[in-house]
Order: structure tokens, then sequence, then C-alpha cells
């Protein structure tokens, strides 16, 4: 294992984070490629921290900060999407067309 | 033990005083205008403590290694706190009665606290000097807004608005996060000074990603051109003084994050990141003066006219580091009294009729303090002579001149004239169309038109005030 490998797995699951989102048109997937996408970071902080860098500390507490920052940000995407289902019955994307042009 | 310098008593205090304002709410009863009362001493009190910050000049103060108050922070505390200020007294009326065919929004008390965080939120990111601080910064600054966004519950564009706006914010985060991560593995170091130092020695391809990354990301939340396509929904959908935050304190924000992007970490590769900035700033500008030209619905409108402004903001970030600090901090003052002038008329009007353009219709006649007051916003955000957006935005294109990018500043200046098309056509309606059928008439409250006065003679003093006083504007940072 060693640094390239891991700026791989992280690239390629940006990647499919980016792809998840925009096949996706479920309010929950596209949340969890979201999720993905942030994850991928994470890793790239570690994998720099424990491979390259002079301050390896300060990466690695970088993705904690990260994870609960998402937290807190999935926790109000949820509670907005909950608003959404109460009035839609739905959680597909396609039926957002109120607000257009 | 606790030997707080009074440089950041402000930070702290605005730290603490959403929490009191919360907190008090659930003493009092839901009519008690107590929440309130204290919000509006809270906000005045720490706007007017930021003014007696002497300037530092130079690098500024330093709390902790990584908490930074310099020139250029203290003048973006002000920008923060006058729309925190301006963006609560605009939201005040839409807790009596809703606004735009809308139902009344509730809770106060925790609307206020939602601001004053997104408020910290700036604070942070323009004292940041590590890579972990900017980036909960930014956080702190969007979250907030997020909620903001969707706090009409019963009101189903909002809740539209805020889906997209969140989906949007996240995916930006996302980006940011992975250039954050490039840009750690580059220098091996979070803190701005070493990377600064790393950026100086040697370029290699993790930079560039990196900075391909960031801008993708900062590139959501400054609504640029090719990631803008957001902005005209949530603007429509959210209550209008949520809209009103969201198009001052939250593109102050992002600006404040390049700015400290480009003249912090990477300012060893300015002019190499020019032509990236050149570029988005001239489709940007293009896009959204092109955009505005067919909206119908005021909020709408005001969505691509901001999406503008963004892009000429952006023309500054090529100049020399004082050149655009100075320019960008008079020219967001400048945008943020225009702006909330304008959405005090459109919030007005929206109160007994639809946010359109038909609405507007003989305003000159019904109401004619209101029309003046709107044609003096309009012909600032425009940028007419006399008024404070002309001085503005010649600061602006004088930063990026300065540095030799005419092709840019010439053609922003045509697109000016564009703008000035889709401003005039908003006075026109307001001063010329005959209204057809009816329209309901207008009432102010005691503040609106006490706030409506105030930031009228604003726009028109920022103006002047330059010229009075030669070094107000011109010298306060080396």
């Amino acid at each position: 294992m060693n640094l390239l490998n891991c700026l791989i797995l992280a690239f390629l699951l940006f990647g499919i984070g980016v792809w998840g989102l925009m096949r996706r048109r479920h309010l929950i997937g596209m949340l969890i490629s979201i999720e993905l996408m942030l994850n991928a970071a994470n890793i790239n902080f570690i994998s720099f921290a424990y491979f390259t860098a002079h301050d390896a500390t300060a990466g690695a507490l970088f993705s904690i900060f990260v994870i609960a920052v998402t937290a807190c940000e999935m926790a109000i995407a949820l509670a907005i999407i909950v608003t959404m289902y109460r009035r839609h019955k739905s959680l597909d994307v396609d039926q957002l067309r109120d607000l257009h042009d | 033990m606790f030997n707080i310098p009074n440089f950041i008593l402000p930070d702290v205090l605005l730290l603490i005083f959403p929490f009191i304002v919360i907190g008090i709410r659930l003493f009092v009863t839901t009519r008690s205008q107590l929440p309130w009362r204290l919000a509006n001493i809270g906000f005045i009190a720490i706007f007017l403590l930021l003014n007696l910050i002497p300037l530092a000049g130079g690098s500024g103060k330093l709390f902790i290694c990584n908490w930074k108050v310099d020139d250029f922070g203290v003048f973006m505390r002000e920008v923060l706190m006058v729309s925190a200020l301006l963006g609560m007294w605009l939201s005040k009326d839409y807790f009596e009665h809703g606004g735009d065919k809308k139902p009344p929004m509730h809770q106060i008390a925790e609307f206020i606290g939602a601001i004053a965080f997104a408020t910290f939120g700036g604070f942070t990111v323009v004292s940041a000097c590590d890579l972990l601080t900017f980036f909960l910064g930014l956080e702190i600054a969007t979250i907030p807004m997020y909620a903001l966004a969707a706090w009409n519950k019963r009101d189903q564009y909002g809740s539209e608005a805020a889906t997209k706006y969140i989906l949007m914010g996240s995916v930006a985060t996302a980006f940011e996060l992975f250039g954050f991560s490039y840009l750690y593995g580059f220098s091996g170091s979070l803190h701005f000074d070493e990377i600064q130092a790393a950026v100086a020695s040697g370029s290699s391809p993790l930079l560039w990603i990196a900075v391909l990354f960031l801008f993708c990301g900062i590139g959501f939340k400054l609504t640029l051109f090719p990631f803008y396509t957001w902005a005209p929904d949530v603007y429509e959908g959210a209550p209008t003084p949520v809209t009103a935050v969201l198009s001052v304190t939250s593109k102050a924000t992002a600006i404040a994050f390049l700015v400290v992007l480009v003249y912090g970490p990477l300012s060893p590769i300015q002019d190499k990141i020019a032509p990236l900035i050149a570029l988005l700033a001239g489709v940007t500008l293009f896009v959204g003066n092109l955009g505005a030209l067919k909206q119908s619905r005021l909020r709408r409108f005001m969505a691509y006219s901001s999406i503008a402004q963004a892009g000429y903001i952006m023309v500054a970030l090529l100049g020399p580091a004082t050149t655009a600090k100075t320019a960008i901090i008079y020219y967001l003052f400048v945008y943020a009294v225009s702006n909330y002038l304008a959405f005090f008329v459109f919030g007005i009007i929206g109160h007994h009729r639809e946010e359109t353009f038909q609405s507007l219709r003989g305003l000159s006649k019904q109401n004619p303090s209101l029309a003046i007051a709107l044609a003096i916003s309009m012909f600032s955000l425009a940028g007419i002579p006399p008024l404070a957006g002309f001085f503005g935005k010649f600061h602006l294109f004088f930063s990026g001149a300065s540095t030799g990018h005419y092709t840019l500043v010439a053609f922003a200046v045509l697109n000016n004239v564009i703008a000035l098309f889709y401003y005039l056509q908003l006075i026109k309606a307001a001063w010329v169309d005959e209204p057809d059928g009816h329209l309901n008439p207008l009432r102010l409250t005691k503040r609106q038109r006490e706030v409506i006065i105030l930031l009228s003679i604003a726009v028109i003093l920022l103006g002047f005030v330059p010229f009075l006083s030669n070094n107000i504007f011109a010298g306060f940072m080396n």
C-alpha cells in the first residue's frame, strides 16, 4: 500500500459520488453520493497525513472535523427533505419543477 | 486565566449573542418583543465595537496563532454586520403578515440566531489563518443559510428552493474539501504561511488540481458562470428577507474566501491564475446580464443582477493586494446598501401585491418617495455617476486595469450598458408605465420608512464621501 493507491481510491470514490449525483433521481440517493464525495476527501487527508506530511496530526484531525460538519449538514438536509416529503409524498427530484424561468 | 484581548471582543460577543437571544425566548411568551429588542441592541453594539477597533495596518494581530484580525477583516466584519442588521429589520414584518402571497413566518428569535451564526461564519472566514478554521468558517456561514431558506414550512416554494440549495451547497463543500486535501498534500501543512512558502518554492500538478477544485467549489457559492444555475430558483423560492441576506452575506463571505485565498496562500501564483479569474469574471457578468434581461419577477431579476455583480467584483481580484482589497470592501458596502434598499422597496410591494414588474406600474404617482428610493437603488446598482455604485465599479475596474487586463475591463464596461438597460426597464415600469387594472394601495410602517430614508441617504453619501477625504478608503491597508 502506498500513497498513489490511496489517492486513486479517493479519486475513484469522488468520481462515483459525482456520477451517482447525476444519475440518481432519488433525494436520499443523492445525499449518499454527496457523502461519498466528502469521504473521498477524508481518505485523501488521512493518506497525506500518514505518508507525506510533516504536520501529520493536523490532517488526521481535519477529517474528524469534516465528519462532524457533515453530520450537521446531513441533519439539516434530512429535515428539509422531510418537509418536501410531507408536501409531495415522494422523494423524486424530477418533481422539483415549480421554480423555473 | 481568561485573558481576552479587546480586538476579538466583537467576535466573542457575536458567538455568545445568538445563544442569549434564543435562550431568552424560552422564558418569555410568544408575543413578547424582548428577543427582538435584545437582538437590535446586540447587533448595534457589536457594530459600534467593530468601529472602535483601531486600524493596525500591516499583517494584523494574531490570537492563538490561527485567528488573525487585520484591516481587511475588520472592514469585512462591518459589511457583514450591516447586512445582518438590515436583514433583521427587513425580516421583522414577515413575522407579522406574509409577503408575496406566502403565509407569515414564525420563531423570530431562532431566525435572528441563524442570521447571527451565518455572520459569525463570515467573521471566521476573514480571520482564519489555517485551512481547518477556514473550512469551518465557510460551513458555519452556509449551514444556517440552508435552514433560513426553508424557514417558511407552509410554503411549497421555500422547501423546493431549500432542497436545491442544500444539494448544490453540499456538492460545493465536497469540491472545496477535495481541493483543500490536495493543497494539504502539496504543502504538508494546514497553516497559510507554510502553504504560501510551499507554493512559492515550486508548483506541481497537485497544486493545479487543488486550485481547480477550489474554484469549482467557490464558484457554486459565489454563483460564478457554470455553477450559477441554482441561484435564480433559490432566490425566488426563499422568503424575501432570506433572499436579501443570501445575496449580501453569503456573497460577501464567498468573496472574502477568494480574497483570503488569492492574496494569502496562493499569492505567489496569482499572476498564473489570473487568466482563470478573468475568464470566470467575464463570462459570469455576461451571463448574469443576459439572464436579467428577460425576467418579469422581481426576486428572480435580483438573482441575475447579483450574479452579474459577482462578476464585476471578480474583476478586482486581478489587481495588486491593497488596491483590490480596498476596491472590494468599498464595493461591498455600496452593494449591500443598494441591494437592501431595493429589497426593502420590493418587500413593501410584496406585502400588498405580487412581486412582479406589473406591480411596480404607476408607483411614481401612488407613492413618489418609494419610486425615488427605487430609482436611487437601481441607478446605484447600474453605476450612474453621482451615486455610490459608479465609484465602486470605478475602483473595481481600476484594480483590474492596474495589472494590464484592459480587454476584460473594456468588456465589463460594455456589459454595464446591457445592465443599464434592464435596470432602466424597472425604473420605466415605476415611473412611465400606467397601471393596468386595480393594484392594492401600499402602506409603509414607521420602521420601513425610516430604514428606506436612511439607506437612500447612505447610497448618495457613499458616492461623495471618498472625495471629501482623500484617505478614508484610499490608504487604509498597506
